[in-house]
């Protein structure tokens, strides 16, 4: 139902804590990365035709090919200096920060798994050039934010392939939307944490963030692509049902990031960020920069929409505390959790959206 | 031939590339046969973990097991596998809610 995937696929993609196995690793805890393995209809995305938007197709992959953030991620004495250490790190927050870490490590692995998969099985060579250059990208970001969890001591066990995986299946139009999004609120998110460290410096308690206003041009520019992508067939965006699976991704997407970011209280007090804020802000950018190409829009100014996703995090809460209970009380209330939680959903689901007509123009550049 | 509710297992060579660098993060697994697997397949590389220390690349010959999903599980990977895809947002779930 939500967004959480947990459930409906047990093999979610986990970051399952485990054993250290590695005798040559030096670090005192291991982290087993887990990302999914993907297919979809390679037919129907070998039948993309990007003639309609050649002239900003072929622009933007130019740049990608020209690799503008090649020297960015390097470590400089911006890292180097950073004279506060992890073993001074209050403990609950580094225990939320390494759990950031991991996240944004896990998404960018998969994100690099996912386009990998792209750009060998498909023969459009448009498509296998974009995602190429979006399978690079990732696979940087993701060894960089290894490295920041490498000084933490949380070592990354890549022997997941060794395992049993099924491979799971994205249909390309929700790889389409899913991805979109995701560019693009990484973008917000990245964004707005870096403009806020810039006007608060004290705050900024690991150099990482310095890092973040280059990195999140990358999300933005695969993010670009994308929407390049969904204006080859207008039926993507503009058809009935097409537009409540975009509405379903918006309100997923939005409420997750509400639930996972009250989990890391000390995290944000740590940058001085009031949660709520920042994701309204992160939204009201995201929101707007997707004008670019989705025709609605959610009202996170509606008076439904700040009650129900506290609900949402409130029932998440519940679920949670249910299963860590156990026994015939614990399922339950669990049980309670995710009832609070679809029926928070479809209070957001329904809120009434507000219709955009996308610009002929669909190219933005990152202002923020 | 596909059946509604039989697994059937091939035998593959892949080959795997782990990359525990700086500069990369990666871990990907080809096959070598030209194997292409559809919704609700399941891989299994055989042999040790691939245990890349940091720092190393491995790329490595391996044999792989593709078990082929039956029907049902074809068509019910296809209907539902959508909803996966939040682990792509850098806040999507991991294994603890309450840190």
């Amino acid at each position: 139902m939500n967004a959480t995937p947990k459930g409906l696929d047990a093999d979610y993609a986990e970051l399952a804590a485990a054993q250290p196995q590695d005798t040559q690793a030096m670090a005192t805890e291991t982290t087993l990365l887990n990302p999914r393995f993907y297919t979809t209809d390679f037919d129907e995305m070998d039948r993309v035709d990007v003639t309609p938007v050649r002239k900003e197709w072929d622009a933007l992959l130019a740049e990608m090919k020209a690799d503008p953030n090649k020297g960015h991620f390097k470590k400089t004495v911006d890292w180097t200096e950073w004279d506060a250490n992890w073993d001074g790190m209050e403990p609950k927050l580094k225990r939320e920060f390494i759990d950031f870490l991991v996240s944004s490590c896990t998404a960018e692995f998969s994100g690099c798994v996912l386009y990998k998969e792209m750009k060998r099985r498909g023969s459009n060579p448009d498509i296998c050039e974009l995602f190429s250059y979006m399978s690079r990208d990732e696979a940087r970001h993701a060894g960089f934010i290894n490295d920041a969890l490498r000084e933490a001591g949380v070592a990354v066990n890549l022997g997941f392939l060794t395992k049993a995986k099924k491979y799971t299946y994205f249909r390309p139009k929700f790889i389409y939307y899913a991805t979109y999004l995701s560019e693009k609120i990484g973008y917000a998110r990245y964004i707005t944490i870096y403009r806020h460290l810039e006007a608060n410096p004290d705050q900024r308690f690991h150099p990482i963030f310095k890092w973040f206003r280059e990195w999140c041009n990358d999300e933005f520019r695969h993010g670009e692509a994308f929407a390049l992508l969904m204006r080859t067939d207008p039926k993507l965006t503009n058809s009935f049902a097409n537009k409540l699976w975009i509405r379903f991704f918006l309100t997923a997407v939005y409420s997750t990031m509400f639930v996972r970011d009250h989990q890391r209280p000390e995290f944000h007090k740590a940058l001085g960020v009031d949660i709520e804020w920042y994701d309204q802000e992160v939204f009201r950018k995201t929101s707007t920069i997707a004008r670019q190409v989705f025709p609605l829009e959610i009202d996170i100014d509606h008076k439904r929409w700040l009650p129900n996703l506290r609900r949402m995090r409130d029932a998440f809460g519940q679920m949670d505390a249910g299963k860590r209970k156990g026994g015939i009380g614990g399922w339950f209330s669990h049980k309670l959790g995710v009832v609070k939680a679809a029926s928070a959903f479809v209070a957001l689901y329904t809120i009434p959206v507000i219709k955009r007509d996308p610009p002929k123009d669909v190219r933005l550049e990152p202002i923020y | 031939m596909m059946a509604i509710f039989r697994k059937i297992a091939e035998e593959v060579p892949c080959t795997v590339e782990v990359s525990h660098r700086f500069e990369s993060l990666h871990a990907h697994v080809r096959f070598n046969n030209g194997a292409v697997v559809y919704p609700g397949d399941e891989v299994l590389v055989h042999g040790a973990p691939i245990l890349a220390a940091y720092g190393e690349l491995i790329i490595e010959d391996r044999q792989a097991t593709i078990t082929r999903a039956s029907w049902l599980e074809r068509q019910w990977t296809r209907a539902t596998g959508d909803f996966g895809f939040m682990e792509l947002c850098e806040f999507s779930f991991s294994d603890e809610v309450t840190l």
